[in-house]
């Protein structure tokens, strides 16, 4: 790449010949502010508010559209500059509605944004505002505001550009352009969703968030979506120890901008359900609350007693959940069968963007962890065929993701001794003999190893509720009541453990996992 | 002054293919064809001093030649029929009653970039006009002007009129690709620039029908005796669509420099009913208006008028005499420019619609003191700050009519109606 030398506000940017003037401001963190731009689809030129003076150049020039030039002199904060943004922030608000009360956007938007940041002056304008349609449901989950749209059409680029399914446009001419959707196009793709990310203004809201909480309010937390093994880079936000929303995070190597809509709304069926508060015991008329030492002591003289075993893990357990599983169940029972939760589906190419077949995010680190075993499939005929007496299961529920439920019913009834450990009352805990109460991904810290091998970091967003305990430490009682007892605790010493014993896991320090996550050296798919 | 664009016209049959060749029609053509090469045939048009004549008076030759020739792409040529420009009825004239003189002026700056495909794009109300032209092209494929190997020299060329569906916008260059190309009317960001990136992202050479027109002449005259005529930077003749308080009203040729006072008062017959001069729009509605003191010193070509404040532009002449009220003249211009901005840019999209609301205001008696230099603040932010012309084109007339009739604009709101007779 040919390194290109220019000025912007006298400080010299040494940036690289192709590359645009707001690329080169981004890159060195000068703000130019801007709606339609957008890194990952087309420049519009559009919006006209990324506007730069450019010495020798008598016109403003839109820094979106300009390309970088050897000795070219850039200024973002010229008299003229500062009073085209004031010019466009007050073209751009006269038709605006005055919606900043009910809107979602509130908080997080541009024009609220850039105008306490550039503009501040009273408006000017007291002809009527021009009237379009408001709330209209575009698709499952984006409903739309004609009003507030400013026409930067990155919702329509994204659908052309992004997904391919070009399911919106721009009608109308002059003050009267809206976007609308295509004759009977519905706003359904796979990463629909998206468009509310990407829209600077409240025109395209969220309807699962819709009213439900002030950004302000959120407490954000990064970590790794727990949908699929693709790991997208999200933020999970949170009010009052409850999840409002995920958002995605950049992470250029796995999703760039974008999370699809299922593992956007996920949080909603993992975070949910009835929660577990307390271990259970069965007892003659069914399940009692009992206390941690009464359940594990359960669980560990019943592991003991029932052979052959199996120990099925969630593709939602970290890594450090995961070695502990495996070292755990091999200490119990050296020839038990283990293996993490594994199903694939077909995908659609437009889901293919992003998703990847199967919902267990971190099936390749617990399989590197040693949960493996010949297979998850093999596995569960094993278990319906009866070929186990006893199985230990962690936050899975076979009996809902089963083909046949009833058979998987049947087989977990006649199994002589069955501990579900899960966050929330399941078919599968109405069926055991110990029920442990667990956290679920947002409650947790610890390693994902996404399906091309890279290494994320989950944080834990919520605090468990009371009566629940964390998998990992729940292992660690376990494994010291089966006599095996390492000194370690949290995640970042567990971490360090198993980097001693998984060969791929050696040398890294788990503070500089970071929020981008590092590639681990063994590389290409499991 | 021996007619150029306007030579043909005057017979019933002129837009006839038979009419045309008996005057010579398609001898350029076949010359270009059989004895031009490109590079030649450019440098001949270059030598001429031909400008565009649709409004932004680039050199002809020069446009051509920034087409690159070593490109893969195909290579288009596009004939700018959308005339649009507020008071310009020049290139209709043409369309309907000289179509093949169009054909044969696109089909050699279609020789010119070694394009073998060219469109004619006219605008959608001109059903007549295309009319005109579709029958115009028939004849020309069936008589072997157009079509495969032409004269056996191996060239081929296709013609195709294309007509458009109702927007002034599309009467911008890259306004008229993205409609040719099937999508909305929306000017593209420049660069890159349609000689390189132009129809479906190919080298494009988009060039007005008065333009064109004018070739065929220049081929079978010679680029010196073009340039004899005019001024030493505005060569050649321009057709001017005289309308408003003018004795005669009509589409007129005039060779370039000649007075504006003395082509008013003696050509065009004056003012009549004995009233007086108030303005005069020289270049189409985009275009300030001048004062009659300003008009003495004007001749019409690119550079003086210019110096005089204004721009040549379409050659749309707009006649106000002492009867016309400037607001109501400046409000039926912002509606039309509000009517007609496409929407895709900030400051034009909102802007055009908020002049045109304060003058609407200002015309119906409920202006306030501070709307003239609103509108002029106004305009002075959309002006330079847009994707394409269209946002100086609607900035400038509100501009021009209050800075040179501002007392009649300050009466009209402070007495809150009308202060000039109707």
């Amino acid at each position: 790449m040919d390194p290109v030398k220019i000025t912007i506000d006298g400080k010299e940017v040494v940036t690289t010949k192709g590359k645009t003037v707001i690329q080169a401001a981004d890159d060195v963190g000068i703000p130019i502010p801007r709606y339609c731009y957008h890194p990952k689809l087309s420049v519009a030129g559009n919006c006209r508010m990324c506007m730069v003076e450019i010495e020798k150049m008598p016109k403003l020039q839109i820094s979106c559209n300009t390309q970088v030039a050897e000795g070219m002199a850039v200024l973002t904060q010229s008299p003229k500059v500062l009073a085209v943004r004031k010019a466009v922030l007050e073209f751009l608000l006269i038709n605006h509605p005055v919606d900043c009360p009910i809107c979602d956007q509130a908080g997080e938007c541009f024009l609220q944004d850039y105008y306490m940041q550039h503009d501040r002056q009273a408006s000017r304008f007291d002809a009527g505002k021009v009237h379009d349609r408001k709330r209209t449901i575009f698709g499952p989950n984006v409903v739309f505001d004609g009003e507030r749209c400013i026409k930067c059409t990155r919702c329509v680029r994204f659908c052309q550009e992004i997904t391919g399914t070009d399911e919106l446009a721009v009608i109308n001419r002059g003050d009267h352009s809206t976007i609308a959707l295509f004759d009977d196009a519905v706003l359904d793709n796979p990463l629909s969703a998206n468009v509310v990310d990407i829209c600077p203004v409240g025109a395209l809201t969220d309807r699962d968030f819709r009213f439900k909480v002030r950004v302000w309010y959120l407490q954000k937390t990064p970590s790794i979506c727990p949908g699929c093994s693709t790991g997208c880079n999200i933020s999970v936000e949170a009010y009052q120890n409850r999840i409002a929303r995920f958002k995605p995070r950049i992470n250029e190597a796995v999703n760039s901008h974008w999370i699809c809509d299922e593992g956007r709304y996920c949080f909603h069926d993992l975070a949910g359900g009835e929660r577990l508060t307390t271990p259970m015991i069965r007892q003659e008329g069914g399940l009692v609350p009992a206390t941690w030492e009464q359940a594990l002591q359960a669980v560990d003289s019943g592991l003991k007693s029932a052979a052959p075993l199996a120990g099925i893990l969630s593709g939602r357990n970290t890594n450090e959940e995961a070695f502990l599983f495996a070292k755990l169940m091999k200490k119990i029972a050296p020839d038990c069968a283990l293996e993490v939760f594994y199903q694939e589906r077909a995908l659609t190419e437009v889901q293919k963007i992003l998703m990847s077949p199967d919902r267990s995010p971190n099936f390749r680190g617990a399989r590197a962890m040693g949960v493996r075993d010949g297979g998850f499939e093999p596995l569960v005929q094993k278990l319906l065929a009866g070929g186990f007496g006893g199985a230990f299961i962690v936050g899975e529920d076979l009996v809902r993701s089963a083909q046949d439920p009833e058979a998987m019913r049947a087989a977990l009834k006649k199994l002589s001794f069955l501990a579900v450990q899960d966050t929330r009352v399941t078919e599968s805990t109405q069926i055991a003999q110990v029920v442990l109460p667990s956290a679920h991904f947002g409650e947790k810290e610890g390693t994902y190893t996404n399906r091309k091998g890279r290494l994320q970091k989950l944080n834990a967003a919520l605090i468990a509720p009371e009566g629940a305990l964390q998998d990992s430490e729940i292992f660690l009682r376990l494994l010291e009541l089966a006599g095996e007892n390492n000194g370690y605790a949290t995640p970042a010493q567990i971490f360090a453990a198993l980097g001693r014993e998984v060969p791929d896991y050696a040398n890294i320090d788990y503070e500089a996992i970071g929020d981008q996550g590092i590639e681990l050296g063994g590389g290409g798919a499991s | 002054m021996e007619k150029i664009l306007l030579r043909n016209i005057g017979s019933a049959d002129s837009h006839t293919l038979a009419s045309y060749t008996s005057r010579g029609g398609y001898k350029s053509w076949q010359k270009v064809v059989r004895t031009m090469k490109p590079e030649q045939l450019i440098d001949e048009i270059k030598a001429s001093g031909l400008r565009g004549r649709g409004g932004a008076g680039f050199p002809t030759g020069m446009k051509w030649s920034f087409v690159p020739k070593d490109n893969p792409k195909p290579k288009y040529v596009v004939c700018n029929a959308d005339e649009s420009e507020p008071g310009t009825f020049k290139d209709r004239l043409l369309i309907e009653q000289d179509p093949h003189a169009i054909i044969e002026g696109t089909l050699i700056a279609a020789y010119a970039i070694q394009s073998h495909t060219a469109f004619i794009y006219i605008r959608g109300e001109m059903v007549f006009g295309a009319r005109r032209l579709e029958q115009a092209v028939a004849e020309a494929l069936d008589a072997g002007y157009i079509g495969k190997n032409l004269f056996g020299s191996g060239y081929d060329v296709d013609l195709i009129v294309h007509r458009g569906a109702g927007a002034y916008i599309c009467g911008e260059e890259t306004g008229l690709l993205s409609s040719l190309e099937g999508g909305r009317g929306w000017p593209k960001v420049k660069p890159p620039f349609p000689a390189t990136h132009g129809l479906f992202g190919c080298p494009t050479v988009v060039n007005n029908v008065e333009t064109l027109a004018a070739l065929p002449w220049i081929i079978e005259r010679g680029a010196a005796a073009y340039a004899a005529l005019g001024t030493e930077k505005s060569k050649g003749t321009k057709l001017f669509s005289v309308s408003g308080h003018i004795a005669k009203p009509g589409v007129y040729e005039v060779e370039m420099g000649y007075p504006f006072k003395k082509f008013l008062e003696e050509d065009c017959g004056g003012v009549p009913g004995g009233k007086k001069l108030k303005g005069v729009i020289p270049g189409g509605g985009s275009m300030p208006v001048l004062l009659p003191n300003e008009i003495d010193k004007v001749n019409l070509d690119y550079e003086s008028v210019q110096a005089a404040g204004s721009l040549l532009g379409s050659g749309g002449v707009i006649v106000m005499d002492e009867t016309t009220c400037m607001v109501r003249a400046a409000l039926n211009l912002a509606r039309f420019f509000a009517h007609e901005t496409c929407g895709q840019c900030s400051p034009c999209r909102e802007g055009c619609h908020w002049m045109e609301k304060i003058l609407h205001r200002i015309e119906y008696g409920e202006g306030e003191p501070g709307d003239l230099d609103l509108i002029l603040n106004i305009a002075g932010n959309i002006a330079g700050n847009t994707i394409c012309p269209f946002g100086d084109a609607a900035a400038w007339p509100p501009g021009a009519f209050i800075r040179k009739f501002r007392g009649e604009f300050e009466a009209h709101v402070a007495e809150k109606r009308c202060t000039v007779g109707h």
